[in-house]
């Protein structure tokens, strides 16, 4: 059998030390802004910039690793895209490995956050930026099955693992 | 399109994450990490860690059909690994390296047992249009010319089956009815294993019980070839082979309760079904119709080789074994005193569901029914479940109109749909002479030469087996939805 | 798309006007279903309850029945049957329930297990006997009602290859279709030469997921709407299902339901928050079809619409409900 991307326990074991990348030093100072304004819960403002709704999903944690999904450049600020007049944001990501079987998980994770925290009228896509993943469109089309995502949430178990990945608003 | 029968693609769950990445087995990987350990992908696409400049090949991970039978997910990633376990590859290649250290003379050569069914020759004999008996000639004559040592045909396994059910079920008709156990009646046929599996990975506990611990006649072969055939080899190993009529007898032969731990040897190596060895003979170039004739080895009871004729024969009942006629049969005798003849059914929602009744003086005494395929299976267990079940024995198969309809058939070759092409398997079956298990002479010295009698421990141990219920995954990070 | 089509489509000869919001629903509303005699629907969603809603007066629609004794998940569809007797309700829990009320208020007498997860869509056959349920375990099951209180499994039909969305039922014969995750309609018919349910004939053609797909009241026309956001209209060409027409260029989202009316007006809710309603027209000269947008409004709701149900008896009065936690009755003339 080839080593496909056999759902371990731990995606560690695909990609134990994802810092072959390299990883991006942030901007303490502009870690402090984004992380002073999350902690304040809602955002302040009604208009949504790609600045904004990418502070709501930066901190989102991988499941398996203890590392945010910025600091793994899962998402980046510059694949986030938000028109607030037309109530559109679309997220692209990268999982860290091409065959990343944790990829569904991740992108469920940040829909979730945006679905509680952004108003209502938005109409949000999250997909997998073009060519970093090899199921690229069976991810997004999963993912943009709002049916089936309604349906995961109701999964207890699964749901605690989202909750774990996604930032308490208390969290500094 | 998977080759498993519809009963096992139904409990195949949750099988979407991606196509690529169905499986979901949790894998344990013994290794050291430390914070500078890398992993690198060669120009060659293989996986190396790198520790301390040290570069070392990752082992890619390995998945057993055993371990995908203990696992609550999908069953068709079990596919891909039947096709590299039991393939007709792998048997040419087991043939060709035996052949070779054969003329070679070198130590080690395996004895290659060939098992064939009843269900398997039919299917062929229509296929290539020759007698049940003539085909089963021919295809030892086949297995033969591909280096097997021995061809033996199946019907005693079928027999110990039956009378190890019937027996089974007495057992359990007076625990119920005299000492009021729960959860023995009714009991439920256990030679499909397609069905067993749904049952272990669906319905679990409820059903478990009911099933019965009979053996299929396939793993029965597979204790009396390698616990019986073995004692005048020398020591010499055995590779035993099955030629069925169903797919999911691979995953029944995979089964941890049909390996040996200390020998590690599966009781069947390898199951070969009807419609892989039509492929077979294509691939080779060979019409069966062109073979000769050769013969059937029996090997069981004088320590000399005894070679006959293929004399092909039926049971009572149905193409399935005949299960729920030849212990309904037995059990009005030996229950009620009753000789009963033809046994007459009644046909319910469908052909594939149907009933029988003991009755006397206007009481009925047993009910006994053949439940086959996916969709009587459910009426069956929702009955069970809701403890509206009138039924004392129930012969169930998971594919419509049971295993001469098995999934590994060979299709018909002129437009007929599977029922006309069962039809005329079945005409076939019922063609043939019928023999009772119970005259069977050379079962009743097995009993007392390799058994130690009935109801001995190695009786249990050889005849019987064991079920358990699969538990569902709650992993969430392996949670498909 | 033509620019004067907006908002509700003034100088058109249609109107489409909300003429009543209902809000008793917490969460999504996931599907409306008219009662057979036209004078009642039925609701469900997120809120895991059925409401039952009533004419009092003229416009006016009340929600007299909750029933919440039922489902542990959320209720994916409701269903009534031909008689209008019976309430069928499909859930995420696996589980099919059929509500009646011989008791004389409506109660859960019947449930239907045997899925291994979440139930998307279930049907009645017009004869009232047959009910069709389908579910993401890719499965399309056949029930057969039995001495008027049990339900048998008649059939389990394996033929898509993933999540199925929707099962529907021909208006006049036996013949169920379903649609999918695996962007196919399959049509089904019990085959006595097989002693079975078979699959006849698969429709490809959309790009993505279909969701929905109802039979017009003759039975001459399916409608399939899908998340590649056009509808399909199919129709039986010397015996076989094929696409006469494809509805595409109006819609901006996913299209998650449609409804035929009887005068063969349809309706579709879209993720866009639209509604629209169209109407197929013959070239006269080159004997093909095409379909209008006759009314429209795209702000129908203020979320994804998810379910638009014509009003059997009344083909001027329909109902959508949505993601916004609402319902609403329209009124098209």
């Amino acid at each position: 059998m080839t080593s496909r991307g056999c759902g371990t326990e731990h995606c560690c074991q695909q990609n134990p030390n994802p810092v072959i990348k390299e990883k991006t030093e942030l901007n303490v100072e502009d870690k402090c802004i984004s992380e002073d304004k999350s902690s304040q819960g809602e955002p302040l403002t009604d208009v949504f910039n790609n600045k904004i709704v990418f502070d709501l999903i930066r901190n989102i944690v991988d499941p398996e690793h203890p590392l945010t999904l910025e600091d793994l450049k899962v998402v980046q600020e510059d694949l986030v895209d938000v028109s607030d007049e037309n109530n559109y944001v679309k997220i692209c990501f990268s999982p860290t490995i091409p065959y990343c079987s944790m990829a569904t998980l991740i992108g469920l994770s940040i829909r979730v956050q945006l679905l509680r925290s952004l108003p209502p009228r938005f109409k949000v896509t999250v997909e997998v930026t073009p060519g970093t993943h090899t199921a690229e469109s069976a991810i997004n089309k999963q993912l943009a099955d709002k049916e089936r995502v309604a349906a995961a949430l109701e999964n207890t178990h699964l749901i605690s693992v989202i909750n774990e990945c996604i930032p308490a608003r208390s969290k500094g | 399109m998977s080759h498993f029968s519809s009963v096992l693609q139904i409990s195949d769950l949750d099988d979407f994450i991606t196509p690529s990445q169905e499986c979901i087995k949790p894998v344990k990987i013994d290794r050291k990490i430390n914070a500078d350990t890398k992993i690198k992908i060669q120009d060659d696409g293989k996986y190396y860690q790198e520790n301390e400049g040290v570069l070392e090949k990752l082992e890619k991970v390995q998945i057993t059909l055993a371990d995908c039978l203990a696992c609550s997910g999908c069953i068709t990633s079990a596919e891909s690994v039947l096709i590299t376990q039991q393939s007709q590859e792998e048997l040419i290649k087991v043939f060709e390296t035996n052949n070779k250290m054969k003329i070679e003379n070198i130590d080690g050569t395996k004895c290659i047992v060939v098992s064939i069914s009843i269900q398997a020759v039919l299917s062929l004999a229509i296929r290539y249009e020759l007698s049940p008996n003539d085909c089963a000639a021919k295809l030892s004559t086949y297995f033969r010319k591909l280096g097997a040592d021995i061809v033996v045909d199946m019907t005693i396994a079928e027999d110990l089956a039956l009378l190890e059910s019937q027996n089974e079920f007495i057992k359990r008709y007076r625990a119920a009815t005299i000492d009021k156990v729960n959860n023995v009646l009714p009991m439920l046929a256990s030679s499909c294993p397609g069905w067993v599996c749904y049952a272990e990975k669906t319905h679990g506990s409820y059903i478990l019980p009911f099933i019965s611990t009979t053996r299929s006649p396939q793993q029965i072969m597979g204790s009396l070839v390698k616990n019986w055939l073995n004692r005048n080899l020398d020591g010499r190993e055995i590779y035993h082979i099955t030629v069925m009529s169903c797919f999911d007898k691979k995953l029944e032969a995979s089964r941890e309760e049909f390996s040996s731990k200390e020998t590690n040897s599966k009781e069947v190596d390898c199951v070969i079904t009807a419609i892989e060895l039509e492929q077979m003979l294509e691939n080779d170039n060979i019409s069966l119709n062109s073979l000769e004739n050769s013969l059937f080895t029996e090997p069981w009871i004088s320590n000399e080789r005894c070679e006959v004729l293929p004399n092909l024969s039926k049971h009572v009942g149905s193409g399935s074994g005949g299960y729920a006629d030849q212990i309904f049969k037995f059990a009005a005798k030996e229950l009620f005193g009753m000789e009963i003849g033809n046994i007459e059914y009644k046909e319910l929602r469908n052909h594939d569901f149907k009933e029988a009744t003991l009755e006397q003086n206007g009481n009925i005494l047993m009910k006994f029914a053949i439940a086959n395929g996916f969709r009587n299976i459910q009426n069956l267990v929702q009955k069970l479940k809701r403890g509206k079940s009138p039924y004392h024995y129930v012969e169930v198969m998971a594919c419509p109109s049971g295993c001469l309809n098995g999934g590994a058939q060979v299709r018909s070759k002129s437009n007929l749909t599977s029922k006309e092409l069962t039809h005329q398997l079945e005409q076939l079956y019922y063609s043939l002479p019928t023999k009772s298990p119970e005259e069977n002479k050379i079962v009743m010295k097995l009993y007392e030469n390799w058994l130690e009698g009935n109801d001995s421990d190695k009786a249990i141990s050889m005849l019987h087996t064991t079920y358990r219920a699969v538990e569902k995954s709650v992993n969430a990070l392996n949670i498909k939805w | 798309m033509p620019d004067i089509i907006t908002g509700e489509m003034s100088g058109s000869e249609f109107k489409l006007e909300a003429i009543q919001t209902l809000n008793q629903h917490t969460g999504r509303v996931w599907h409306v279903s008219w009662h057979p005699e036209g004078k009642m629907f039925a609701s469900c969603g997120e809120d895991r309850a059925i409401r039952l809603w009533s004419m009092e007066s003229k416009n006016q629609w009340v929600n007299k029945v909750v029933l919440t004794e039922g489902h542990k998940r959320t209720i994916r569809q409701v269903t009534w049957s031909p008689c209008g007797n019976f309430l069928a309700s499909a859930s995420f829990d696996g589980t099919t329930c059929i509500w009646d009320k011989k008791s004389g208020q409506f109660e859960c007498n019947a449930t239907l297990e045997g899925h291994e997860n979440e139930v998307k869509s279930v049907s009645w056959a017009p004869n009232g006997k047959l009910l069709a349920t389908c579910s993401r375990d890719k499965s399309v099951w056949i029930w057969e009602l039995v001495d008027d209180e049990e339900y048998d499994c008649a059939a389990v039909l394996n033929a898509h290859s993933q999540d199925v969305k929707k099962v529907a039922w021909h208006p006049n014969s036996e013949l169920l279709a379903s649609c999918s995750y695996d962007n196919t309609v399959k049509l089904f018919q019990d085959d006595p030469r097989e002693g079975d349910w078979t699959c006849q004939t698969s429709l490809e053609g959309h790009l993505s997921t279909v969701w929905s797909i109802q039979f017009d009241s003759t039975g001459e026309r399916l409608a399939s709407c899908s998340d590649d956001l056009t509808v399909k209209i199919w129709k039986q060409q010397e015996h076989e299902w094929k696409c006469a027409h494809t509805i595409e260029g109006f819609h901006n989202r996913t299209i998650y339901d449609l409804s035929w009316n009887s005068d063969g007006y349809l309706a579709t809710a879209c993720g866009d928050d639209g509604l629209r309603i169209f109407k197929e027209e013959a070239c006269i000269e080159t004997g093909s079809i095409s379909y209008k947008l006759v009314a429209e409004n795209r702000q129908a709701h203020t979320q994804d619409l998810n379910s638009v149900a014509w009003n059997p008896i009344d083909p001027q009065l329909l109902v959508t409900c949505s993601d916004d936690g609402e319902l609403k009755v329209w009124h098209f003339k």
